[in-house]
């Protein structure tokens, strides 16, 4: 129902020093006492930033942020704010940080309220084509006051002061990688940002291309500052048709401005920025296997050192940074580093985007701070499982990560704790399976993901996670053998150490980290060859019940000729020709055929 | 003049031109136009909105935009009015777009059971 009100009290960790839900009870009895409770929505936010003037609470219309908000004052500000409609400005807190624009859209939504939007803090709320829309949201004035105010030695200062690390997966602190790249002594040197996305049902590159194409090219020119560089490219697949035409009309927009091209903003610093399409392969996303790509090779990747901050395109210094990565530095400039860092936890600063998939009632690209639980992520942003299904694990980190369980949902989101959990954080994909998941067939399917996508150079991700994909597939169609899952654990184990690049080292996490937590499914599938999720249909048993009204719709439907029996009589199914195609199953109406 | 002061100008241009395009209308109505939001048809939706301002209707200021991440509910748009919470609408057809533009931005009555819950 739409609500006239919104009253957003913060849930962050410093913001709750009383009596946990106290805030919100006295908000709900003095909003009762005025007849506005039924037209007010009161909700919980994560942490906002303003942690040092908690706790916040902001009321809308008017999106007031309001500090120091306590059990005493706090519905005397209600009050006055919504029913009075006067602000109560000794506690309005002033800060004016670039994530509230959006937060002041969508924040009242239980699915945003806990969200943060730094990196995607213009998506869904500016036109991504047209500059005009970017520079009013002070788009490019952290370019200005780069260019303005900082040596490039000072950028790289703030940088490393705010504890970004990159968003591509392997969280690589952000500030040190400029600062090797800076120390080069060449006088060409590149800037890319790679936009090759390749892990199945990851989106958030694209979207942050399609929504807010500029502040990647801001981002890139500071970059190319920073470091030195004149030649930015962004690497992006050619499967993103739409993200790549506003990127070309962004930048073509820039350089109108003048923004991008020589003399930038009428300075002596000269930057431009062309794009390179990826043919769509996964390995290609791995940064030396991009720079041998975009050089108009082969995509492999070479072993390192030489890094590319080294030796990179062209042999030339390179700074290889990700979209979202790229995103969070206009913030950092403007909202100031010190303030970046007070998001988070110690050593993983500002916010994660996350693509949520799978089993959950809001599915979604979500952008959370770090040391937001997998709980709230789950429950409070996700809504939680539809339609009373358990939850049972949480698979983050795509391809190269792992799968978490209920008793790791108290986990804080950041690169050392998933780690330490078992998983990874990986670019950001996020997929709940609830009890009809199974979990070797998910560990199958990463794992033919890997492997379709292993470039094939070195010996044990090309052998290796064929055999295990081998191992895996007999497991699933109820084949298993003893000492396979012995197997699988030896050489994912070798697969990790002995490959080349983070494709090959990762490949097998899916497999193990799923053994580690799930071992006795894989037992049940090898030893009594059971599929608990009824998934592994191979394994299955198709048989008739007591229901069955003779009907002869599963007789006409086998096409194996598996089913027999005539109108008005109970049919058998002869297992010896069971192909377990399922037909029967759907086609019976009266549920008179049972799978197990 | 430094970077910034010419970036100033910049700014004040692009502010000046959106309001010439009529940027302080009563309401906003912003329409998701990514890759996912296209591909759930709001394209068709944009046309409706479009179309309606082609024959007249006036104190609307359109405008497209990109995914806010609410893939299970899209088409999405906004209305955005001064001084009110931002109305989110969710899984708009085109034929309820005709009804927003005659109930909604018409009348000004917010059309309950489209509003996102949560
Ligand atoms: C197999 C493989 C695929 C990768 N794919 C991507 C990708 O799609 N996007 C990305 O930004 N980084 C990807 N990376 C990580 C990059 O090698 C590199 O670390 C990253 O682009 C650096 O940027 P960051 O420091 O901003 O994260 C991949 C790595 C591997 C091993
Ligand atoms: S680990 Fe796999 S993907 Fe990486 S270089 Fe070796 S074969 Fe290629």
């Amino acid at each position: 129902m739409y609500k006239e009100y919104s009253i957003i009290i913060c849930s962050g960790t410093s913001c709750q020093k009383g009596v946990p839900g106290e805030l919100t009870e006295i908000a709900r009895q003095v909003l009762l006492k005025h007849g506005l409770d039924q037209k007010t929505k009161i909700s919980l936010s994560g942490c906002l930033g303003m942690c040092s003037k908690g706790p916040v609470m902001i009321i809308n219309p008017g999106y007031t942020i309001y500090g120091k908000v306590d059990a005493g004052n706090i519905g005397k500000i209600i009050e006055n704010h919504i029913v009075h409609k006067k602000e109560v400005t000794e506690h309005v807190i002033h800060e004016d940080h670039l994530f509230n624009r959006f937060y002041s859209i969508f924040g009242d939504m239980d699915f945003f309220g806990k969200q943060m939007r730094i990196a995607l803090r213009n998506c869904g709320i500016i036109d991504p084509d047209d500059i005009d829309d970017y520079l009013s949201v002070r788009g490019y004035e952290a370019l200005a006051r780069v260019l303005t105010d900082y040596t490039p030695a000072q950028v790289i200062e703030q940088v490393k002061l705010s504890g970004l690390r990159g968003r591509g997966g392997a969280g690589f602190p952000t500030g040190i990688k400029w600062e090797l790249t800076a120390r080069e002594k060449e006088p060409v040197k590149y800037v890319i940002c790679n936009a090759d996305e390749g892990d199945p049902g990851a989106f958030m590159d694209r979207s942050a291309v399609e929504g807010d194409p500029h502040t990647i090219i801001e981002g890139m020119i500071i970059g190319g500052y920073a470091v030195g560089a004149k030649n930015g490219i962004v690497y992006i697949r050619a499967e993103y048709p739409l993200a790549i035409k506003r990127l070309e009309r962004a930048i073509a927009s820039a350089r109108k401005e003048g923004l991008l091209g020589d003399n930038i903003l009428d300075t002596q610093f000269c930057f431009d920025i062309e794009i390179r399409l990826g043919a769509g392969a996964f390995v290609c996303g791995e940064e030396t296997a991009l720079i041998q790509s975009i050089e108009g090779f082969r995509g492999m990747p070479r072993p390192r050192p030489p890094y590319p901050s080294v030796k990179g395109l062209f042999g030339k210094p390179t700074l290889i940074n990700n979209v979202e990565t790229w995103a969070n530095i206009p913030v950092i400039i403007l909202d100031g580093a010190e303030w970046f860092s007070s998001i988070g936890t110690e050593k993983s600063k500002g916010t994660k985007v996350f693509a949520l998939a799978g089993s959950i009632k809001n599915t979604g690209l979500i952008e959370v701070p770090m040391g937001t639980t997998l709980r709230e992520i789950i429950f409070d942003v996700g809504g939680g499982i539809p339609e009373g299904r358990k939850f049972k694990a949480v698979q983050t980190g795509g391809p190269s990560g792992g799968c978490l369980v209920e008793s790791d949902l108290d986990t804080r989101i950041d690169y050392e704790s998933l780690a330490a959990a078992g998983s990874m954080m990986g670019s950001g994909g996020m997929i709940v399976l609830d009890e009809g998941a199974c979990m070797v067939n998910i560990a199958r399917y990463f794992l033919e993901f890997a492997q379709n996508e292993s470039c094939g150079k070195c010996t044990p991700c090309r052998e290796g996670t064929k055999r295990m994909l081998e191992i895996l597939t007999r497991i699933t169609e109820g084949n298993g053998m003893d000492g396979d899952i012995e197997k699988l654990e030896r050489l994912g184990r070798m697969i990790q150490k002995a490959s080349l690049c983070g494709l090959g080292q990762s490949a097998p996490n899916p497999v193990l980290s799923t053994i580690a937590k799930f071992r006795s499914e894989y037992e049940e599938h090898v030893i009594d060859r059971k599929c608990r999720a009824a998934v592994c249909t191979r394994m299955l048993t198709y048989e008739i019940n007591g229901k069955c009204v003779g009907c002869t719709a599963c007789v006409k439907v086998c096409p194996t000729r598996a089913v027999s029996g005539v109108k008005m009589n109970v049919h058998v199914i002869d297992q010896s020709k069971c192909i377990k195609c399922g037909a029967c199953y759907e086609v019976c109406k009266f549920k008179a055929i049972s799978k197990q | 003049m430094t970077a910034m002061q010419l970036l100033m100008k910049k700014r004040n241009e692009a502010i000046n031109r959106i309001l010439g395009k009529g940027y302080l209308a009563t309401k906003r109505v912003y329409v998701g136009n990514a890759t996912c939001e296209i591909a759930a048809g709001s394209d068709e939706v944009m046309e409706v909105f479009r179309n309606a301002i082609q024959r007249g209707l006036t104190n609307v200021y359109l405008s497209s935009k990109g995914c806010a991440g609410r893939c299970n509910l899209e088409p999405t748009i906004e209305v955005i009015e001064e001084g009110k919470i931002p109305v989110k609408y969710g899984r708009i057809t085109k034929e309820m777009a005709h009804e927003i533009v005659e109930r909604h931005l018409k009348k000004g009555e917010v059309i309950e059971e489209w509003v996102i819950e949560g």
